[in-house]
């Protein structure tokens, strides 16, 4: 888990690295949900899935467009 | 006659002569123009074109054409679905309006197809996921029940107006819960389909790899009527299932005996958010199934929590590719103020952890297809809690919740929501029933055996009671 001064600096260079215009209230929320947000995406790696491949379907064959 | 409750006693009515489709339809459109104020359901009433839509039901009874049990009847579509004589929106001032202008998705057009009378465009989360934000000038939709309440989402205008009988049907999308949801919180049935059941093309999507449209009526025999005309492969969806499609009402009838029932009481009856009534209701239709004759068992979905977050998580990030370019632009500030938070939650994902999140449901899936190798239904409740407040709930709260809902989408199941009680405070609950991928005629099954030994979807909101009488009033004799 980061530490709290790092969880600023997370929060604005994603935000500045996807170009969000965000509010000062706006970074202020994410800044505060930011650490469970990374909780709940660092808790999916666990070992159990270590050798799963994942559930992507990819076909060469473009759809017929409707 | 009444009103009629359901699309198969209205379809019986239609052929038996006690009413027509226009005046179903008239009376339907009498309680839009009474309710939608105040339970914020339509966001396009399409008086004329379902007029004219009744009038040709109408002519075709009369010279014995009949294209099956929808037509003629009052239905609507969630606007995020394109239909070609009304607008979409996606409830949003975001999306282009030359986006579904002109032509139906698939499941519009298969609805049309069949007959049925589509009275216009239904109120949902802003893009099937923002709750309502007053100051973008779409429609509030309120729960019947009680109007400081949420009726749910995303597809709360169809959920509003099934329970208050402004439509006899309709169809909601789901990709966490957004069907079911709705279902539950104002009171009747609602399917979401397995993935790929039901083609997507023509829908704007949340989430593509876990989107699925799906039936919403009073019943489960509806849902089945609806489904029959919705289910099947369109080569414009390269995530539409080839699998035979069944007729879900050929068995409908023939109840739960020797059905396997499984109670996965880990996360879905023990997480600590779980209200005591909701989880009540949803044991009591366990010992429902069990007195008709079904086979009870214990079983456990390891890791349900996790499914939660790898299902929000690619949820999230599938949207937010999608909104990126508006969202990095001034069309940020047209987005509701939660949506814009919500969706733009993509950006502190990786790549990596949406792979990952897709491994995970790689080997979910081999976990839940064990657990179903042994069962035929899963039972859950579809809501850890009674409606909650309308406004005002803390988005970190919501972090923490349980989805029962959710964890079905990751797998890709069909899941079907009931009426199973109100609340000491009057609020609905609702029991989830979760079949093998494809089983949806299982389901649909137990969730009708369900329906003729309980009476909780027959109930209706007391402001719908009283537009009844005024329906009637207005064409139904």
């Amino acid at each position: 888990m980061p530490e709290p001064k790092d969880v600023r600096a997370a929060v604005t260079a994603a935000v500045e690295a996807a170009g969000l215009p965000l509010t000062d209230a706006e970074l202020e929320a994410f800044v505060s949900i930011y650490p469970a947000l990374r909780a709940g995406a660092d808790s999916l790696y666990i070992e159990a899935v270590r050798y799963e491949e994942p559930a992507l379907v990819f076909t060469p064959v473009p759809p017929v467009q409707g | 006659m009444d009103y009629p409750f359901t699309i198969a006693e209205a379809a019986a009515a239609l052929r038996s002569g006690q009413v027509t489709s226009t005046e179903l339809t008239r009376g339907a459109l009498a309680r839009i123009r009474r309710l939608n104020d105040s339970v914020g359901a339509f966001i396009t009433v399409t008086d004329d074109v379902a007029m004219a839509m009744a009038q040709r039901a109408d002519v075709d009874f009369a010279a014995g054409i009949d294209r099956g049990p929808l037509q003629g009847i009052p239905f609507a579509i969630k606007d995020l679905l394109a239909t070609k004589d009304a607008p979409t929106t996606a409830n949003s001032l975001v999306l282009d309006r030359k986006w579904g202008d002109g032509y139906d998705a698939i499941a519009s057009a298969r609805i049309r197809s069949v007959g049925a009378v589509l009275l216009g465009k239904l109120v949902l989360s802003e893009f099937a996921l923002g709750p309502p934000d007053p100051e973008k000038g779409f429609p509030i939709p309120r729960n019947p029940w009680d109007l400081d309440r949420t009726a749910g989402g995303s597809s709360s205008g169809t959920g509003i107006a099934v329970a208050t009988g402004m439509i006899l049907g309709g169809l909601g999308t789901d990709t966490g819960g957004s069907v079911r949801i709705p279902a539950a919180n104002n009171s009747h049935t609602g399917l979401k389909v397995t993935y790929g059941r039901v083609p997507k093309w023509g829908c704007a999507p949340l989430g593509y790899s876990l989107d699925s449209i799906g039936p919403m009526a009073r019943t489960a025999l509806d849902c089945a009527l609806i489904l029959n005309v919705i289910a099947g492969h369109d080569a414009s969806d390269p995530t539409a299932a080839t699998a035979p499609v069944d007729d879900y009402t050929a068995g409908i009838d023939s109840g739960v005996r020797g059905l396997r029932v499984g109670v996965p009481v880990e996360y879905f009856y023990d997480h600590p958010m779980l209200d005591p009534e909701a989880k009540a209701a949803a044991l009591a239709a366990v010992e429902v199934l069990r007195d008709l004759g079904a086979d009870v068992r214990e079983v456990n979905l390891p890791h349900a929590a996790l499914a939660k977050e790898a299902n929000t998580m690619i949820m999230i990030t599938e949207a937010f590719a999608y909104h990126r370019l508006d969202m990095a632009s001034s069309k940020w500030r047209h987005y509701g103020a939660q949506t814009r938070m919500m969706i733009g939650r993509g950006a502190f994902y990786t790549a990596a952890d949406y792979v990952q999140a897709q491994r995970f449901r790689s080997w979910f899936c081999r976990k839940s297809a064990e657990v179903m190798a042994d069962v035929d239904v899963l039972v859950t409740p579809t809501m850890a809690e009674p409606p909650g407040p309308l406004f005002g709930v803390d988005p970190a709260k919501r972090l923490l919740q349980p989805s029962f809902t959710g964890v079905f989408n990751l797998t890709g199941y069909p899941a079907l929501a009931l009426p199973a009680g109100f609340s000491s405070g009057g609020l609905p609950l609702s029991v989830q029933f979760v079949g093998a991928p494809f089983a949806e005629a299982t389901i649909l099954r137990a969730g009708h055996a369900f329906q003729q030994e309980t009476p909780w979807h027959l109930r209706v909101p007391a402001m719908a009671e009283s537009s009844a009488r005024e329906a009637q009033k207005a064409g139904v004799a």
